[in-house]
């Protein structure tokens, strides 16, 4: 069903590249805290500086609208070629192409930091805290967290004990088949874990002198995360258990891949439900204007990549999109940065290798689990 | 009770601590007995080196603020010794501060307001 591949990879090229681009690049950016990774500042908007501002977001916005426009064409253009082995390598491709985007949103930061300096915008190094919420507010409930994955922990494991047939089963897949299934949906809960603890784990942030005020915004934000977390996690193990049973009577490509669809669709749902809750968080509580705002625009490189050392937390809140990211000065920081780098690349050389070999063209429909391709 | 931390002032950000929960203590925003983070969850979500957290909390115990023992980590303490008099260091800040007024031709009575706003 390679039609069935070609449905999948669309449905996650383009809604990412169009998120990408509106999130990232507002028609009215004067209208956002943040742009391009530059805190807002009222300087921004007086006399000349505001033309200059615009031509900057405008032209930033121009660039990102191209490449947006190239991905969501070559998408229309991928899902009506025949699938092979170079359509695949060109799908992969323009995964790796929604990234292009980073280079107009690093342009724009870079532009905007400079106009910064031409303005003369004093920095602000004050930081808030509230003592009495410090390591008090936390939302995620570890069990609700550890049993759905603990459940997909424990159903790759079955199925390695079937596929090595110490668990006698008639299975109507082919051997290994179940236990490849498994252990991709185990990876994915073996990251969800650290990110989640991770972000409950995440600074508190003051709104208010009201201590209250804080504790409830923190709190509500933290929930939002413990939720998707925990969201995905259930998701996950629940779609890894009925997999698997399926699949120990259904041995069909399509089965297969409808699966995969689906579990892209609800994935990409319980994002979608995240982040609106998170919007509305941020829409609910306003910040109180009498509390400086801390100027670290120039700890975040091309407005992407947090990079102070004098900070010695590993994570914190990102700038761009929903979510959080790692201090690339922390020792930490690096070691991850240096991995995720080399798996991005690896990944690459790997798809390509594929290609020029040949290999590529046996992927066809069993990209994750090879005993299923007849 | 929130603290605010300059990183670019002069004064080292363990005495800007220090002196806000001073303040704090003072104004009745921390209660006696109040428990305080800890070294590591302060120095954390400030984002700074535990040392400095540590260093603040050791000053404010040598003067008789706090009371840190293992078990409970960091509390106001109940019953802070009132020597009554305003120490040397003190005395010779004030001083400054005053000077400083003066030069800039704020009245006498104005910082007395000040003092009856801040006692």
């Amino acid at each position: 069903m390679p039609w069935l591949i070609k449905l999948i990879m669309f449905i996650c090229v383009v809604p990412a590249a169009l998120l990408m681009f509106f999130i990232a690049f507002p028609a009215n950016p004067s209208k956002r805290k943040m742009i391009f990774g530059v805190r807002d500042n009222p300087k921004f908007h007086e006399g000349d500086a505001e033309a200059r501002f615009n031509s900057i977001a405008g032209s930033c916005r121009k660039g990102a609208l191209i490449i947006t426009v190239i991905v969501c064409i070559m998408s229309i253009v991928l899902l009506f070629l025949p699938t092979n082995g170079m359509t695949m390598l060109a799908w992969i491709l323009l995964v790796y192409g929604l990234f292009l985007v980073a280079v107009p949103f690093g342009k724009g930061n870079v532009e905007l930091k400079n106009l910064k300096k031409e303005l003369g915008i004093t920095k602000s190094g004050v930081t808030y805290t509230d003592l009495t919420n410090t390591n008090t507010i936390h939302s995620l409930k570890l069990p609700w967290l550890i049993l759905p994955n603990a459940i997909a922990f424990i159903t790759a494991a079955v199925s390695f004990l079937i596929d090595l047939g110490v668990i006698k089963v008639d299975v109507a897949c082919e051997q290994y088949a179940l236990t490849m299934m498994g252990l991709s949906f185990l990876f994915i809960a073996v990251i969800l874990i650290p990110i989640a603890i991770m972000m409950d784990n995440t600074r508190n942030i003051v709104i208010s002198k009201d201590s209250n005020i804080n504790a409830n915004y923190n709190r509500a934000k933290k929930k939002t995360w413990a939720d998707l977390m925990v969201s995905m996690s259930w998701a996950n193990a629940l779609f890894l258990v009925g997999y698997s049973i399926l699949l120990m009577f259904v041995n069909s490509e399509i089965v297969v891949l409808c699966g995969v669809l689906i579990y892209t669709v609800i994935i990409m749902v319980i994002v979608g439900i995240g982040a609106f809750n998170q919007k509305s968080i941020e829409k609910r509580y306003a910040r109180d204007t009498e509390l400086e705002l801390l100027d670290d625009d120039d700890y975040w490189v091309f407005g992407m990549f947090y990079n102070n050392p004098n900070d010695t937390r590993l994570n914190v809140e990102k700038r761009f999109g929903y979510g959080g990211t790692i201090n690339v000065a922390h020792p930490a920081g690096k070691v991850i940065m240096v991995i995720t780098f080399l798996l991005l690349v690896g990944m690459l050389i790997f798809v390509a290798y594929l290609a020029a070999t040949g290999q590529m063209n046996d992927l066809k429909a069993g990209i994750n689990i090879p005993g299923l391709t007849n | 009770m929130i603290i605010r931390i300059d990183e670019y002032s002069d004064v080292p950000i363990y005495m800007q601590i220090r002196n806000q929960i001073v303040m704090g203590i003072s104004s009745g925003e921390l209660k006696a007995g109040e428990q305080l983070p800890t070294v590591r969850a302060l120095a954390l979500e400030i984002g700074i080196n535990t040392m400095t957290v540590s260093k603040t909390y050791q000053m404010l115990k040598n003067e008789g603020y706090i009371m840190t023992d293992r078990k409970n980590g960091a509390r106001v303490r109940e019953n802070i010794e009132q020597s009554g008099v305003i120490s040397d260091d003190n005395k010779t800040e004030l001083r400054r501060i005053v000077s400083e007024a003066r030069i800039s031709g704020v009245p006498k009575s104005e910082l007395k307001k000040l003092i009856d706003e801040f006692y």
